[in-house]
């Protein structure tokens, strides 16, 4: 690796992950404010972030599976969010749904014991 | 209050104190740097780094001990085991702490002979502290994993969080064990010391950490227990699957086998996913509050810590953590950086963010709200920010110049260390290093005088 490369790859594979972090946090922030703005920038930082990876596997020095390593990087990238967010829903929404059907359980002993 | 919350409290203080001369010692020895006749025959610049890491790790560790000492009786509903030892073992540590420092301070160093090891410094990066404060150590662990153990048994009862910080204590007392060394050839010291190092930070630590922020999240935001225990033992073992084995990063040229830069290269690359998902994780904790809560500088720092982590540990970490970029930036200002983002996000800000929780209880504040914490954090946050910026350049210097072209000579040292770059840099981190003093002024003001300025609208319930 060139002198030169060094400090590029290093740059890149920097870029590549804070790409990867910005799309992860506006793609959060889309979900909870439905503005489409948001919800563009994110998919623009996801572009960027993908473009940062083309630019690793085409131009880098590094060998072919720390290639194949970054490609598969940038899809889980890509799926983190949506799944850690549908999961979060999920475990929330069962919470609430248990949380609200607790009084009536409660009410219905009560009922019960009268 | 339980006798296990004002010893917390007492640990806080402590940790404060000590991140106090973390953050003087890291000025003065930034400042070797710009001259470095600076208490030329009084002070060497290699005691003054060894105060700033080893204060780092005291008061990061008496920040986990406190969270853990407060929050413990209110998990499992009793006071303390062992409580009384806790409680004298607490200024035994703080003593030797203070010895410690006297003698790095004043003897420096000794022979290389068994007693320079057991009073003066064992010489190994990061646990310096001679055997018999190391000895120490081990039995505060032991103390410690008593206290939480003990509890669990004499309530008879244990939760998901106190389980895994049960399990999570064994390692951590048995890795520091390694802090004795006993090995001459120093590829297989330094293949083992690696394991203290590492494992304590990027295994035992993260999940101390997590079990930490499980619990503050349930007071600050009141996010139910299912839910806090199901995220935190997928977080840990996501982070302990990619964590564990990212070890290897660190077997890099120390004369291990050529298969540790496949491993170590590979899991260190995949740290920065699960980072990911505790950021969509904490953005999505402050949208479903509206950012509101009674306690903003908690949920702030919090907000930092999720943040930090992902940017100093995941972004820092990954521009070098692939072999080829290691072979260069390997031990340069660039490592530097990383350590200082990934150390502040990880850690720095979750303690903080829980000291401002048991300021409100202790201090029965309705609402924390202050302009000085505010200072506090943008000075100490942007500071941060800007001073690893600082090292990052002069780190690319030392990569480029220094390893790239000159082939790590002494000549090309040398020219790595007049370079520009290199000298602004370090000037930029050293200004910035002030501003980050400053910032920690302001929050010990702000803590010190929180519950006086602050607007008390109701008293809150007494701490549980």
């Amino acid at each position: 690796m060139s002198a030169l490369a060094t400090l590029e790859t290093g740059l890149l594979l920097g870029l590549y992950a804070l790409l990867a972090g910005i799309w992860g946090v506006l793609w959060a922030l889309a979900q909870l404010r439905p503005m489409p703005i948001v919800a563009r920038a994110a998919v623009a930082a996801y572009g960027l972030h993908v473009l940062a990876a083309l630019i690793i596997v085409s131009w880098t020095p590094l060998g072919f599976g720390w290639k194949c390593l970054i490609v598969g990087s940038s899809l889980a990238f890509l799926v983190i969010p949506p799944i850690t967010w549908r999961l979060l829903r999920r475990t929330h929404d069962k919470e609430r749904s248990e949380h609200d059907r607790e009084p009536s359980q409660h009410s219905r002993r009560l009922v019960a014991r009268l | 209050m339980y006798r296990s919350q004002t010893l917390a409290l007492k640990y806080f203080s402590a940790a404060i104190t000590f991140f106090g001369v973390m953050t003087l010692t890291g000025l003065l020895s930034s400042y070797y740097y710009i001259n470095p006749d600076f208490l030329f025959g009084i002070l060497p610049f290699n005691i003054m780094k060894i105060l700033h890491i080893n204060t780092l790790v005291i008061w990061l560790l008496m920040g986990f001990m406190g969270s853990i000492y407060w929050f413990l009786p209110g998990e499992l509903g009793r006071e303390t085991a062992g409580i009384r030892a806790a409680e004298m073992l607490f200024y035994v540590f703080c003593a030797a702490v203070a010895a410690v420092a006297v003698v790095f301070i004043f003897v420096q160093y000794g022979g290389s002979n068994e007693a320079a090891l057991w009073l003066i410094n064992q010489g190994r990066k990061y646990v310096e502290a001679p055997r018999w404060a190391a000895l120490g150590i081990v039995v505060i662990m032991v103390v410690f994993a008593y206290n939480v153990i003990g509890t669990a048994i004499a309530a008879r009862k244990t939760t998901g969080i106190i389980m895994v910080l049960m399990i999570d204590l064994i390692p951590l007392i048995l890795l520091y064990l390694i802090a004795f060394p006993a090995i001459i050839n120093m590829s297989s010291d330094l293949f083992w010391w690696w394991w203290l190092v590492h494992l304590w930070v990027e295994a035992t630590w993260e999940v101390l950490i997590g079990c930490i922020m499980a619990l503050a999240l349930m007071q600050l935001l009141g996010t139910s227990r299912r839910i806090v225990e199901a995220w935190l033992y997928i977080e840990v073992a996501l982070v302990l699957g990619t964590g564990i084995l990212g070890l290897g990063h660190h077997y890099f040229w120390i004369g291990t086998p050529g298969y540790w830069l496949t491993i170590g290269g590979f899991f260190s690359a995949l740290e920065p996913l699960p980072l990911l998902g505790m950021v969509v994780h904490a953005v999505y904790d402050a949208g479903a509050q509206h950012m509101k809560t009674t306690n903003r500088p908690a949920l702030y720092w919090m907000m930092a810590e999720a943040f930090g982590n992902f940017i100093g540990a995941g972004v820092w970490g990954f521009m070098i953590t692939l072999p080829q970029v290691n072979l260069y930036a390997h031990g340069t200002q660039w490592t530097v950086s990383h350590g200082h983002f990934a150390f502040w996000g990880a850690y720095a800000c979750g303690i903080i963010s829980v000291l401002y929780l048991v300021l409100q209880r202790t201090r029965n504040l309705a609402v924390v709200e202050s302009h000085l914490w505010k200072w506090s954090f943008a000075a100490l946050n942007l500071a941060l920010v800007g001073m690893t910026g600082a090292l990052l350049v002069a780190g690319f210097v030392q990569a480029f110049v220094e390893r790239a072209i000159g082939g790590s000579t002494l000549e090309a040292f040398i020219s790595g260390q007049e370079n520009a770059w290199f000298v602004d840099g370090m000037v930029a981190r050293f200004l910035l290093a002030v501003v980050f003093t400053a910032g920690y002024v302001v929050l010990v003001w702000d803590v010190v005088t929180l519950g006086r300025r602050a607007p008390v609208i109701a008293a809150v319930s007494p701490a549980q």
